[in-house]
């Protein structure tokens, strides 16, 4: 038998011989060097992965690109878990701080044992002179869970609320723009529910899920405050 | 160390120092991944590497946790690095490169470039046989699944990778090189052909 060709010692560098090959190497000493280098240089490789290197960014270079991408908010704001309903609308966030402010007073009274807001009647003036000292500190992870479930069910209803009564909006907002805002919407329900297939457990995924739902009723009813009476939208 | 789901959920809420805490746990292997799939261009792997991070960052609130975040962050490193080549043309026609790249192993060790480490022999070779070499033999990916990622069929995987192994052979002949070989009948070879 001639030699084995480089392709095939490369081979069984991870591959079992053939009998015959087999048999070749067991009396060829040049093809049996040749395949212990090839195994060597897998066991080099193999080693190489756990090598690692000095890295090839730095956070001061990422950082900028990272506040572009906003990733990072340079603010407070926003960030990744809450980018799908970043937008800059003074009555979001109206809506942002009023969630920032009933949940943090809800869950207060709810950690003390009180009962949750009246959710409907909640009055945003009145609430946001809850004193900041109330803020308050979860005592399980179960607190903290349905804490998060009322202030998401609550902030739908202050966004819903303000796009009821909120009057400075429709200066603002064009029926055009509200369109492609309640377009964009159905999107992201659309791709938001997707995902709640894949992860129906997900506490970000809900999230998501519901502030989108959220966002989608409000913005149909801004819509129906712009549109003329005969093109309004009775159901949602 | 901090528990890295906590990590984890702290940088999808907006953390910027957990995000940095990630960013600086994992760059060091990233990082190394983004550098042996591109080469020896050190700009060009840097560039990517931050455009890696960056789609780390976007994709984190879809992390399940159904993976280590170390394996879930290599394998969007592995697909960010192969389509940035892609655009960089550099892994293009690579069931070309096959064949191509197997004429351009030089004969003689002794007169090609003589490599002080993996990484850097593996800079030698066109990106097509390096994505591949890196992929199965360092990352540990299957043929199927590099045929998968670079457009290509398994088999074409295996000879990209032979072709790979055979070059690096070649450059790494101080480091791989076995003198003695304990055979085990003493016979000479090929005096009986064996059939």
């Amino acid at each position: 038998m001639s030699h084995l060709s480089t392709d095939r010692l490369a081979a069984l560098a991870d591959e079992p011989p053939t009998a015959t090959e087999l048999a070749h190497l067991s009396a060829c000493a040049e093809c049996a060097r040749e395949r212990a280098a090839f195994r060597a240089l897998a066991e080099v490789a193999a080693a190489e992965s756990a090598r690692i290197g000095s890295p090839l960014t730095s956070w001061e270079t990422l950082r900028p690109a990272l506040v572009a991408d906003r990733i990072i908010d340079d603010g407070s704001a926003n960030i990744l878990a809450s980018r799908t309903r970043r937008v800059s609308r003074p009555w979001l966030q109206a809506a942002a701080a009023v969630l920032l402010v009933l949940g943090g007073a809800m869950a207060g009274r709810y950690s003390t044992g009180a009962s949750p807001l009246p959710i409907v009647e909640s009055n945003p003036v009145a609430t946001a002179s809850v004193p900041a000292d109330s803020v308050p500190q979860f005592r399980s992870i179960d607190d903290a869970r349905v804490a998060q479930l009322q202030s998401q069910a609550l902030y739908q209803m202050a966004t819903a609320y303000l796009a009821a009564q909120d009057t400075s909006i429709r200066a603002v907002d064009s029926p055009a723009a509200i369109r492609t805002r309640l377009a964009a919407l159905d999107r992201a329900t659309q791709a938001i529910g997707q995902a709640l297939n894949d992860a129906p457990y997900d506490p970000v995924i809900n999230g998501y899920y519901l502030s989108t739902l959220g966002q989608r009723e409000a913005t149909l009813r801004q819509l129906n405050t712009v549109m003329p009476a005969s093109m309004r939208i009775t159901t949602y | 160390m901090e528990h890295e789901p906590l990590l984890i959920r702290r940088a999808i809420a907006g953390d910027e120092e957990a995000l940095r805490a990630l960013w600086a746990r994992h760059a060091p292997h990233i990082d190394m991944v983004v550098r042996r799939l591109v080469g020896g261009d050190a700009d060009l792997a840097a560039d990517i590497a931050q455009e890696v991070w960056i789609q780390i960052f976007r994709a984190l609130p879809s992390y399940r946790g159904d993976s280590q975040f170390s394996t879930w962050a290599h394998r969007i490193a592995v697909n960010r690095t192969l389509n940035a080549l892609r655009k960089t043309k550099r892994l293009a026609n690579l069931e070309t490169e096959v064949t191509e790249d197997s004429a351009s192993v030089d004969p003689d060790p002794d007169r090609t470039f003589v490599a002080q480490s993996i990484e850097a022999a593996a800079a030698q070779l066109s990106p097509g046989a390096r994505a591949v070499f890196m992929m199965h033999d360092v990352e540990g990916y299957t043929h199927e699944e590099i045929a998968e990622q670079l457009g290509i069929t398994p088999g074409g995987s295996k000879s990209q990778l032979f072709k790979a192994r055979g070059k690096l052979r070649k450059l790494l002949a101080h480091l791989v090189d076995v003198r003695d070989v304990e055979l085990p009948r003493k016979e000479p070879a090929h005096v009986a052909p064996v059939y």
